[in-house]
């Protein structure tokens, strides 16, 4: 049913939604634009007045700015890249078959449905606490020093946090993608004399590429706005050791009160966002042409 | 070289044994067809030769040697599958030069390998272009090509033919009979269908239930099928089957007349009936003849001019020279 009539008519019926959508997304986005502009701090309201580029020069010259964009690289690099080699071994693992498959496919699920603040303080105070925690309790017994995960190493210990949390979405995707792999075609490669190792290189990774592509580019979406594990942990110290560009922008817009600088930096974080999608889809996106 | 011995070959799945012991003897460039009803065994006793399966008892010899417990690419066979099993991301050349590439073979060697099998089964326009972009009967060709640059020492192919259509599958069943005579190489080809096994083996093996019901040269088992399954298996239109009073005056508990051997008269013979369905092919005509008293139906093959439809009366008569008897207990009696 593709008739002249039927199509003017389907464009008609998807327009209210459409338009709400666009209407949703554009207000904001313009007014976090034009706040970006304006000398706004809600210490002094009603004095709002022009500022021109001045929020966001502070904003690049902030001594937190460079740190904060290399951890949020780090941060979703790292994240990345646990959770899709882990993930691969992990989907490997829950893919054999074996007693409980479906409890243990499920349990392995969990961590997911953790909300984010509860899994960071989960890990906070019960694993990473360098006095109550497991891990210290661990070392203990081993007779080693405790180590301060989120002092000495608060970026690698989110990440860790983070992966965790992320690690079952990735396990799950690249399941199924490897459930829906041709048995015939592993039993031709045995036939070819493609051992397991070169059955994994030549047949079933390059078999799990589109859906690694996808499990990147969600996670890559979700990963650059990471924002409850570092408040709840961290707060982004010690220093600026934790803080990403989304933590940096809350400090100046809620903690400082300046809605100006924290608008600034809001349209940064957009144009990171943007320039990490186009190299991501340079990259990958081909994976996703069938 | 390519002799395959099967002795008391078993396979088990839990409980159930798919296929009680069996012997089964291939020669060396023989082209052997295992036949039979879906869930018979074939595809697992196919697969049992190619190693994909383990045996739950007996050996398996390949030149003589044991090969029950060796890996599936040390047994030097070379697998079609039905789902062709090419590799997607692949383009045809890669696929066909994956075998000798996990080999070890020099690339130069490969590259001459490839040349020839693409042009035996005329893929070199096609080398650069993926699986998917080909159509079912290419793909398959893929697939032969794939499993002649091994240069096994048997072939096994898995109902390469059931996913193309009818016109092709005829293309194709002459191609790959062409192909045993050029490379003389042993070929096991399972198929549920018979006229592919009529038409290609060299040898039939009839399978039901793991059983080996018959084994034989095509024509054997169309003139003396060793027992009911056979003889209601092997031919097209199948062989009628009639028990009885008929059967009795023959000396035996079921007669088999096949559709071929019975003579159609308008006027007169042994067997009164009516036709149902009459299907004229032009080259032959097929009746299926009703109220005979004998069967509930009975097959007959004519002539393409015999202008006989629904309703008319028939008379049948029977060749007594090719009526096959059975035994009780449904076997052939000589």
């Amino acid at each position: 049913m593709s008739t002249k009539a039927s199509r003017t008519a389907a464009r008609l019926m998807i327009s209210p939604a459409v338009l709400l959508l666009l209407g949703w997304m554009i207000v904001p986005l313009a007014m976090t634009l034009y706040f970006s502009f304006l000398r706004y701090n809600l210490l002094m309201p009603g004095m709002e007045s022009w500022a021109g580029f001045e929020n966001y020069r502070y904003f690049f010259t902030d001594p937190a700015f460079w740190p904060a964009m290399r951890n949020t690289l780090v941060l979703v690099g790292g994240v990345l890249m646990i959770t899709t080699i882990g993930g691969i071994l992990v989907a490997l693992l829950l893919d054999q078959p074996f007693w409980g498959q479906n409890i243990v496919r499920l349990l392995v699920l969990a961590p997911f449905f953790v909300m984010p603040t509860v899994s960071a303080l989960v890990w906070k105070n019960m694993f990473m606490n360098p006095v109550n925690g497991i891990f210290a309790y661990l070392a203990r017994v081993l007779g080693l020093q405790p180590y301060d995960f989120l002092t000495q190493a608060p970026l690698a210990s989110i990440i860790g946090i983070v992966s965790w949390q992320w690690l079952p979405f990735a396990s799950l995707i690249l399941l199924t993608a490897l459930q829906s792999l041709n048995s015939e075609q592993m039993e031709a490669a045995e036939m070819d004399g493609a051992g397991p190792l070169s059955r994994f290189w030549f047949i079933t990774l390059p078999h799990l590429a589109r859906a690694i592509t996808v499990v990147i580019l969600i996670q890559t979406i979700f990963l650059l706005s990471i924002f409850a594990e570092i408040l709840v942990t961290t707060n982004g110290g010690p220093g600026t050791a934790s803080t990403n560009l989304t933590f940096l922008v809350y400090m100046q817009s809620l903690l400082q009160f300046d809605v100006g600088l924290g608008s600034a930096g809001g349209v940064v974080a957009i144009i990171l966002a943007n320039i990490v999608a186009i190299f991501l889809m340079r990259m990958i996106g081909k994976n996703l042409d069938a | 070289m390519g002799r395959i011995m099967l002795e008391n070959v078993t396979k088990r799945f839990g409980d159930v044994e798919v296929i009680p012991p069996l012997d089964l003897d291939i020669n060396d460039g023989e082209f052997v067809v295992f036949v039979g009803p879906s869930g018979c065994g074939k595809s697992t006793l196919l697969r049992l030769i190619a190693g994909l399966e383990d045996t739950s008892g007996g050996r398996i010899l390949i030149d003589g040697k044991d090969a029950t417990d060796l890996a599936p690419a040390k047994r030097g066979l070379a697998m079609v599958f039905q789902s062709y099993a090419l590799y997607p991301h692949m383009s045809v050349r890669k696929n066909i030069a994956f075998p000798m590439r996990m080999a070890g073979i020099p690339q130069d060697e490969q590259n001459r390998r490839i040349e020839a099998a693409a042009k035996a089964l005329n893929l070199t326009a096609y080398l650069d272009r993926r699986p998917g972009q080909l159509s079912g009967g290419q793909r398959q060709r893929v697939a032969i090509g794939r499993a002649i640059v091994r240069e096994p020492s048997a072939f096994l192919f898995d109902e390469p033919l059931s996913n193309l259509d009818a016109a092709l599958r005829v293309g194709m069943r002459l191609e790959i009979s062409e192909l045993h005579n050029r490379l003389k190489t042993t070929m096991v080809y399972v198929t549920h269908d018979q006229v592919e096994a009529m038409t290609m083996a060299d040898k039939i093996v009839v399978l039901q239930a793991g059983r080996i019901e018959q084994v034989g040269s095509p024509m054997e088992l169309y003139k003396a099928p060793k027992n009911l399954f056979v003889a209601g298996f092997i031919g097209s239109p199948k062989m009628n089957l009639l028990t009885g009073a008929v059967a009795a005056q023959h000396g035996a508990a079921t007669i088999g007349v096949r559709p071929e051997h019975i003579h159609v008269s308008p006027t007169g013979g042994a067997w009164k009936g009516r036709v149902g369905v009459s299907e004229h092919l032009g080259s032959d005509t097929f009746f299926y003849v009703e109220d005979t008293g004998l069967a509930e139906t009975i097959t007959v093959r004519a002539g393409g001019d015999l202008e006989l439809y629904h309703g008319d009366t028939v008379w049948l008569t029977p060749d007594p020279a090719r009526i096959h008897r059975f035994d009780d207990q449904g076997l052939r009696i000589a």
